[in-house]
């Protein structure tokens, strides 16, 4: 995928992102994100410094136009992009960087893409919610927040791995 | 890519990452009270466990010099209440109508090396004739009795300790009971025994054993062991074995005791000799 594909879909993504935050509040424990799995499916060409500075971008966006707290997406979507290297190293392998592939489900297969997308939005749901309460809020509430946000958002995932996926250019 | 290059490459992943952290933060802190009072609380936990941390790793590093310090203050009370102690047996001398002489003198001193798993044990201190160290002076500690002074470089001293089958100190059963020479038992290292006790005597076991006073090395009723049991001997004497207070495995600092009419007595005993 060229970049400008990538930087094209992502702005769409970021769309549909702040129209969520804002008007589609299911329940105050649910919050569906679909940045995190934008950042897993970055091309691989990229190294870690890049996909920082595109979170960075993505989450400062959201937090400007979605109605929330400036800095609070920006904050958990960074820590996606750094550990992003190292959750498709653990899942792929280290030689998966060598072959320079992008992340698709027909090549990588459905569950190893979903089990990266997972890790990502989990990640990304513990710092949300962690940063969102500012240890206000019991353990409980903040743990099944991040249950269900977790799986309901890798799950809508699915259409956010197809966006990006490579075969769809 | 090789090695150097791929290390590089992460620290600088890392810094950047760190970087865009503290500025999310920074946004995050401004943009809400709530936020911004959970952060301050955060990092100030951050930092009171920094300086806690470097507080005892500190605190850990000048134990050596507090552990100086307190043996220093430890001495100087020492001394003081022995001060006190000589003034009175002094005073009750004097009630007694003797005339009451010679206080002792004492020198701290640090143990520099001592041997423990052979016959003949001995001990070096860092005190030497440079400091007013005599040869056949007394060794103690808090504890008891240690050992007695053989030799006297300018800076150190060697002594034998009572772990040695060569020195004997002089004892006393109780404040006012029997004496007896104490010798190490030559095995074990906080056993000895009294030798030479005559049968008929009954010494009861747990019984404090002093020094007797009755050499120029040590001041009486200095404590060194507690009584065990009797044993026969030879059929004319018995022995009582004995623990010693001193525990030679945890020593480190000990006091010379210095007595300043050793070399009168020494004189006497020599003339002594002589006529017979």
């Amino acid at each position: 995928m060229t970049d400008a594909g990538y930087i094209l879909r992502l702005l769409l993504l970021l769309v549909i992102q702040v129209l969520l935050l804002n008007f589609f509040n299911f329940s105050q424990y649910l919050t569906i994100f679909l940045l995190p799995a934008a950042i897993i499916c970055l091309p691989v060409r990229h190294d870690g410094i890049y996909a920082l500075v595109l979170a960075f971008i993505a989450g400062f966006l959201t937090d400007f136009f979605a109605d929330g707290m400036l800095g609070l997406v920006t904050c958990a979507l960074v820590a996606v992009g750094y550990a992003r290297t190292w959750i498709l190293r653990f899942i792929f392998g280290a030689e998966f960087f060598a072959r320079g592939e992008d992340i698709s489900f027909r090549r990588l297969g459905f569950w190893p893409v979903m089990l990266a997308v997972f890790l990502a939005t989990l990640l990304f749901m513990l710092i949300y919610v962690w940063a969102d309460g500012a240890g206000t809020r019991p353990l409980w509430f903040n743990a099944v927040r991040v249950l269900l946000s977790t799986l309901v958002s890798t799950a809508l995932s699915v259409f956010t791995v197809n966006l990006f996926s490579p075969e769809r250019q | 890519m090789d090695k150097g290059k791929e290390a590089g490459t992460l620290i600088l992943t890392a810094a950047v990452f760190i970087l865009m952290e503290v500025a999310a933060l920074m946004l995050l802190s401004r943009s809400s009270t709530l936020q911004n009072i959970w952060l301050n609380r955060f990092s100030h936990r951050i930092m009171a466990l920094n300086w806690s941390t470097a507080e005892s790793i500190r605190g850990h590093f000048s134990l050596r010099e507090e552990n100086e310090q307190l043996a220093r203050d430890n001495f100087l009370l020492r001394e003081e209440l022995r001060r006190y102690r000589e003034q009175d047996r002094l005073l009750e001398e004097e009630e007694n109508g003797v005339n009451g002489k010679g206080l002792f003198k004492y020198i701290p001193a640090t143990i520099v090396k001592m041997s423990r798993n052979s016959l003949h044990n001995y001990i070096i201190i860092d005190k030497g004739s440079d400091d007013g160290v005599h040869p056949h002076s007394g060794i103690i500690s808090r504890n008891g009795v240690v050992g007695v002074v053989q030799a006297v470089g300018k800076r150190y001293s060697y002594g034998l300790t009572l772990m040695n089958s060569f020195l004997s100190v002089s004892a006393r059963v109780g404040r006012d009971g029997l004496v007896a020479p104490l010798v190490w038992d030559g095995v074990s290292t906080g056993r000895g025994y009294l030798k030479g006790i005559p049968p008929h005597m009954e010494i009861p076991q747990g019984d404090t054993v002093y020094t007797s006073g009755f050499s120029f090395v040590f001041p009486p009723d200095i404590p060194i062991a507690v009584t065990r049991g009797i044993s026969e001997v030879d059929g004319a004497t018995n022995a009582v074995s004995v623990t010693l207070l001193q525990d030679f495995s945890s020593l480190r600092y000990v006091t010379i005791v210095e007595n300043p009419s050793r070399a009168e007595i020494a004189e006497l005993e020599k003339e002594r000799e002589e006529e017979q």
